[in-house]
C-alpha cells in the first residue's frame, strides 16, 4: 500500500464526468476499502451465509421480516447515535430516552384525556427537550458526555419510574389502546403491510428513510460536513468558524428525535409502556454504530454501515434463534462481533491517519 | 463451530425413543414436536433453569423437541415469539409478565394455528390473548399465603423486596401478602440483575429503619441475599421468600430462611410442554379454560428435608 | 494594490498583560501587502502573545492597533478575518480525517438550492487553488491526516488565501517540520507575497525567516529589540541578536547549516 485509504467522508461517484481525470485512477477497489461501513458489508453478507446455511428457517420470508423488523428497531436508534458518535460523542441515556418519550406520550394521552396524537406531539417537543438538555449540559458543563449522559441516563430511570408511579399507581402506563387517534397513529408508527406476500413492519421503512436522510446530510450537506468535523477535531472546527456548541447540541437532539420516534412505535405496537424498560439498550445502539464502522472517537463513520451493524445484530438476534442455539451464548456472539469490528476500525484509522 | 457443536449436543441430549406414531399427524412432516419456550427471564436464572428441565424432561418423555429463548425486555420477548412462529413450531409456551407487548404476537400465533400456552405470569390475561391454558400459581393467592406466614413468623414491620420493575406478577404477591399480614408492609425496590445492589439496598433500608423485623423477597437467590443484609445491617429481621432452589433448602433446614412459597417451575416447564403434546396428539385440554395453580406450596423447617434430594438435582 | 502607502497592519506601541504578568510591552509592528514581516523569538518572548492580538484572540491592553490607517479592536477572530486577516495556527485547523477539499471549505461550504453542497465545484476549486500554490494532489479525496506536514500547512495557508485574506499571519508553520518540509512551506510563503498578501510570519528560526522576510521585528520577554528591513541586518546578525548576545553564535553557525 502506498496510499492510506479514503477517509469515512467517502463520496458516492458524482454523476457526470469528474472533474480531474486521475480521480478515475483512483481504483473502485481501493475506494470501496476506505469506505467505513465495508467491514460491517462483509461481516454482515458472512453472517447471512452461515444462518441461512445453519438454520433452515432462516430463508424463510416470514423470518426475514422478522429479522428486519427486529434490525429496524434498533437500526432508527443507531441512526441517531451513529450521527452523534461521528460528532465526537456519546449518549448512554438513549435508552431510557426511548421509554420517557414512550411513557410521556402515553401518559399525557390517557391523564389529560386527550386524543393520543396530542400526547405524540407533546412527547416530540418534550423529547427534543431533552435531547437539548444533554446537549446543553454538555457544552456548558465540558464534562465528557460520557459523564454527563451517565447522570441524565440515571435521572430519566429514575423519573420514567417515579413519575408512573405517582400518576398511574402501576409501573406501567395505562392502555392507550381505546383512546382517540389510536389507529391512525398505530397506522404510522407500528402497522404492517403484505409486499408481496411478505410481511413488511412499517418500521422497517422508515428505518431505510432515516438512514438515507443521514446519508444524505452527512455526506451532501454543510452540517454533514460540520459533524465529521466537530468529531473529528473540535478545535479545528472551531477555528475555522464552526459553530461547534450548536452542532453537538443538534446531535444530541437528532438522538431525542431518534428516541422519539422508537417510542412512539413502543407506544402504539404494545399500547401501554413498562416504565423500567430501555435500560442497557443504549449500549446495544453504540455497537450498533460500532460495528458500522464509527470510530469511538468521533470524525468517522456512517449511517449506513451503523444500519448494517443494525441488520448484524438482529440477525445474530434472531438467527440464534431459528438455528435453535442455546441463547445462552447470544451475548458472547455480540461481544465477539464488537471485538471483531472495532479491531478493524482501528486498523481502517491506523492506515488512514498515517502521515507521511 | 464450537457453538453449533454445543447446540447438537444439547440437542443429543434432549432424544429419547419417544417418538409416537401420533405426533405424525399434527405437521405430517413425520417430524418430532418442535415446541418452544419464550420467557421474559434474564439470563442465568435458577429459576428459568427448574422450568426448563421440567420442560425438557416432559420433551424427552414425549420425544418432542424443545426450544428456549428468553428476554426480559416486552418487546423483544415478543420478537422472539415471532422467531418462533417464522419456524413454525408446534406450539409456543409463553410468560405474560408483559400482557400488552405480547398482544398482537399471540395473535399471529393464532392465526398461524400455532398453540400457545402460557406459564407463569399473566393468569388473567392468558385466556383473552388466545392461550389454550395457563400453568402457574395464582399469585394474589400465593401472596395471601406468603403474607399469613409472615404472620405465623411472628413479624410485624415487614419489607417485599420486588427485584423486577414492571412485573404485574411480583407487584400481586406484595399485595397479596398485605392483604393476609397483620402488621404493615412496604415495598423496596432492588435492581435484581446485580445482586451487590440488592444487598446493599436491603441494608440501607435496614439501616436506615431498624423497626423492620420481616423481609419477604420474591425469589431464592433474593432471600439468601437478604439474609447477608439482615447480617450485615445487624438486627433479627426474619426472612420468608417466594421459590426455591438448593441453597433456599440448606438455609430453611438451618432456619436463617424461615419459609419459602414455592410455585413448582418445574411443574409449570413440563406441565406446559405436555400440555401442547396432548393437544396435538389427543386434542386435551386441561384446567377447563382456566388457570392450573402449580402452587403455592409452602416449604418450611418441617418439610424442607423430604425436598433436598429433589433440590440437590436442580429439579426444585 | 492600491493604497500601498498605508501598511496594511500597523501595531504602535501595543502591551498586554495577563495579570500581574506583563506578556508584551510597547511593540510596534507594521506588515504591508507584498511584504513578509518575520517575528522572531524565544520561547516566551511575547510572540504568540502578539498575533493573538492581530489574529482577534486577545484585545491589547495599550497602544494601537490599525487596520489600513484605521483604528480597530476586534471581539474575536470572525472580526479579524472579516478585515482580511486570516491567521494559520501551528495545530492548522484541518481535521485529520477529513478530505483535502472538505478541510479546505470548511466552514465556509459553497451550496446550492436545499443547502446542498457543490461538491463538484468545491473539489475543482481546491484542487486548483493548491496547484496554483504549487501543490500537486493526486487526489483531493484523500484525507488530509494522509498529507504531509508541509502540503497540510500549504493547504491551511491555500484556504485562507481563497477565502479573501489580505493578510496572513502564520504561526510558527515551520516549527515542527523536517528540513524538506519546512523549504515547502517557505516557498510557499514567497508565493503569498508574490500574490500581494501581507505575510506575519512567526518564527524561532532565524534560518527560515531571512531568506523570505523583508522586515524582521525580533522579541525577547515581551519587548522589541529589534525591527529591521532586510537591507539593514544580515543573516549572521540576525541569528546573534535572536540568540540574545552571541553567546550562541557558534550553535548558531551550525545550525545554519542544517536550516536551509
Amino acid at each position: 500500500m502506498t496510499r492510506a485509504a479514503s477517509s469515512g467522508v467517502a463520496e458516492p461517484p458524482v454523476a457526470g464526468p469528474g472533474p480531474d481525470e486521475r480521480l478515475a485512477r483512483r481504483s473502485p477497489l481501493r475506494r470501496l476499502l476506505g469506505r467505513p461501513e465495508l467491514g460491517a458489508l462483509l461481516g454482515a453478507v458472512a453472517l447471512f451465509v452461515f444462518f441461512s446455511v445453519v438454520a433452515d428457517a432462516f430463508l424463510r420470508a416470514g423470518s426475514f421480516s422478522t429479522v428486519l423488523y427486529a434490525s429496524s428497531t434498533f437500526g432508527i436508534m443507531a441512526v441517531g447515535v451513529s450521527l452523534l458518535m461521528i460528532g465526537g460523542e456519546f449518549d448512554l441515556s438513549a435508552g431510557v430516552l426511548v421509554t420517557s418519550s414512550a411513557l410521556i406520550a402515553a401518559l399525557t394521552a390517557y391523564q389529560l384525556t386527550l386524543n393520543v396524537w396530542a400526547g405524540v406531539a407533546i412527547s416530540l417537543v418534550l423529547t427534543l427537550a431533552l435531547g437539548a438538555a444533554n446537549g446543553l449540559l454538555y457544552v456548558r458543563t465540558r464534562l465528557p458526555s460520557f459523564i454527563v449522559t451517565l447522570a441524565t441516563f440515571f435521572m430519566l430511570a429514575g423519573l420514567n419510574l417515579g413519575v408512573t408511579k405517582a400518576l398511574t399507581g402501576n409501573v406501567a402506563s395505562d392502555s392507550v389502546r381505546d383512546m382517540d387517534g389510536f389507529d391512525s397513529a398505530r397506522a404510522v408508527f407500528a402497522s404492517d403491510m403484505d409486499v408481496l406476500g411478505v410481511n413488511v413492519r412499517i418500521t422497517v421503512l422508515w428505518w431505510l428513510l432515516f438512514v438515507a436522510v443521514a446519508t444524505w446530510i452527512l455526506l451532501r450537506t454543510r452540517t454533514g460536513n460540520w459533524i465529521f468535523a466537530v468529531g473529528g477535531s473540535a478545535d479545528s472546527a472551531r477555528a475555522v468558524g464552526v459553530p461547534v456548541d450548536r452542532v453537538k447540541i443538534g446531535l444530541f437532539m437528532g438522538v431525542a428525535f431518534c428516541a422519539w420516534f422508537s417510542g412512539m412505535h413502543l407506544v402504539f405496537a404494545f399500547a401501554t409502556v413498562q416504565s423500567g424498560e430501555g435500560v442497557g439498550n443504549e449500549f446495544l445502539y453504540i455497537i450498533c454504530a460500532v460495528i458500522g464502522g464509527c470510530l469511538l472517537t468521533g470524525g468517522y463513520g456512517s449511517a449506513i454501515g451503523a444500519a448494517i451493524g443494525a441488520f448484524i445484530f438482529g440477525m445474530t438476534n434472531k438467527g440464534i434463534v431459528y438455528a435453535e442455539w442455546n441463547p445462552d451464548w447470544f451475548r458472547f456472539f455480540l461481544g465477539a462481533m464488537l471485538l471483531i469490528a472495532t479491531v478493524v476500525n482501528l486498523a481502517v484509522r491506523r492506515r488512514v491517519e498515517r502521515t507521511s | 463451530m464450537a457453538l453449533a457443536t454445543v447446540g447438537l449436543l444439547a440437542l443429543g441430549a434432549c432424544s429419547s425413543e419417544g417418538g409416537k406414531k401420533a405426533e405424525e399427524e399434527a405437521e405430517g412432516t413425520g417430524a418430532r414436536l418442535k415446541i418452544a419456550m419464550v420467557t421474559h427471564s434474564a439470563p442465568g436464572d435458577t429459576f428459568w433453569d427448574i422450568v426448563q428441565k421440567g420442560a425438557k424432561a416432559a420433551a424427552a418423555k414425549d420425544g418432542a423437541e424443545f426450544l428456549y429463548a428468553a428476554d426480559p425486555d416486552g418487546g423483544k420477548q415478543a420478537e422472539l415469539v415471532q422467531a418462533q412462529i417464522d419456524k413454525r413450531v408446534d406450539g409456543i409456551i409463553v410468560t405474560l409478565a408483559k400482557p400488552d407487548a405480547m398482544r398482537d404476537v399471540l395473535a399471529r400465533a393464532t392465526a398461524a394455528k400455532i398453540p400457545v400456552v402460557s406459564i407463569n405470569s399473566g393468569q388473567h390475561e392468558s385466556a383473552r390473548l388466545g392461550a389454550v391454558a395457563h400453568f402457574g400459581q395464582d399469585e394474589t393467592i400465593a401472596g395471601e399465603a406468603a403474607g399469613a406466614e409472615m404472620t405465623r413468623i411472628g413479624a410485624k414491620n415487614a419489607l417485599c423486596v420486588v427485584h423486577e420493575q414492571g412485573n404485574v406478577g411480583l407487584e400481586a404477591r406484595c399485595a397479596g401478602a398485605r392483604k393476609t399480614f397483620r402488621g404493615t408492609m412496604r415495598n423496596l425496590f432492588v435492581q435484581g440483575a446485580n445482586m451487590p445492589g440488592v444487598k446493599s439496598s436491603i441494608t440501607a433500608k435496614l439501616q436506615a429503619d431498624d423497626g423492620v423485623d420481616g423481609i419477604l423477597t420474591l425469589g431464592a437467590p433474593f432471600a439468601a441475599t437478604a439474609v447477608d443484609a439482615v447480617k450485615e445491617a445487624g438486627g433479627d429481621a426474619k426472612i420468608g421468600t417466594f421459590d426455591l432452589n438448593r441453597d433456599l433448602i440448606a438455609s430453611i433446614t438451618s432456619g436463617a430462611v424461615a419459609f419459602a412459597v414455592d410455585q413448582q417451575p418445574y411443574l409449570q416447564g413440563y406441565e406446559a410442554v405436555d400440555q401442547l403434546w396432548l393437544l396435538r396428539t389427543n386434542g386435551n385440554v386441561l384446567g377447563g379454560g382456566r388457570p392450573v395453580l402449580t402452587g403455592p406450596a409452602i416449604v418450611t423447617k418441617e418439610n424442607a428435608g423430604r425436598l433436598e434430594a429433589f433440590a440437590n438435582r436442580g429439579t426444585r | 494594490m492600491t493604497g500601498t502607502d498605508q501598511p496594511l497592519i500597523r501595531l504602535t506601541g501595543v502591551g498586554k498583560s495577563h495579570g500581574a504578568v506583563i506578556a508584551l510591552r510597547d511593540v510596534d509592528l507594521e506588515a504591508s501587502a507584498g511584504e513578509v514581516t518575520c517575528v522572531l523569538g524565544d520561547n516566551g518572548a511575547g510572540k504568540s502573545t502578539l498575533i493573538k492580538i492581530v489574529a482577534g484572540l486577545h484585545r491589547h491592553d495599550t497602544g494601537t492597533y490599525e487596520v489600513q490607517g484605521e483604528k480597530v479592536e476586534f471581539g474575536s477572530p470572525r472580526e479579524a478575518l472579516d478585515r482580511g486577516i486570516a491567521t494559520v495556527y501551528q495545530d492548522l485547523a484541518v481535521v485529520p480525517l477529513m478530505p483535502v477539499w472538505r478541510n479546505f471549505f470548511l466552514g465556509s461550504e459553497k451550496r446550492r438550492r436545499f443547502g446542498r453542497l457543490d461538491i463538484v465545484s468545491m473539489r475543482e476549486t481546491a484542487r486548483r487553488e493548491m496547484a496554483a500554490m504549487g501543490v500537486d494532489l493526486r487526489d483531493v479525496d484523500q484525507p488530509i491526516g494522509t498529507l504531509s506536514g508541509g502540503e497540510r500547512q500549504c493547504v491551511a495557508i491555500a484556504r485562507a488565501v481563497h477565502f479573501g485574506a489580505r493578510a496572513l499571519v502564520l504561526d510558527e508553520p515551520t516549527a515542527a517540520l523536517g528540513v524538506k518540509q519546512a523549504g515547502v512551506v517557505l516557498r510557499y510563503i514567497v508565493r503569498a507575497r508574490e500574490r500581494g498578501l501581507a505575510v506575519v510570519f512567526i518564527t524561532h528560526n532565524p534560518h527560515h525567516a531571512y531568506p523570505v522576510g523583508d522586515r524582521f521585528l525580533i522579541l525577547n520577554r515581551g519587548r522589541s529589540i529589534g525591527d529591521h528591513n532586510k537591507d539593514e541586518i544580515t543573516r549572521e546578525e540576525l541569528t546573534a541578536l535572536m540568540a540574545g548576545g552571541g553567546e550562541l553564535e557558534e550553535l548558531a553557525r551550525e545550525l545554519d547549516v542544517a536550516g536551509d
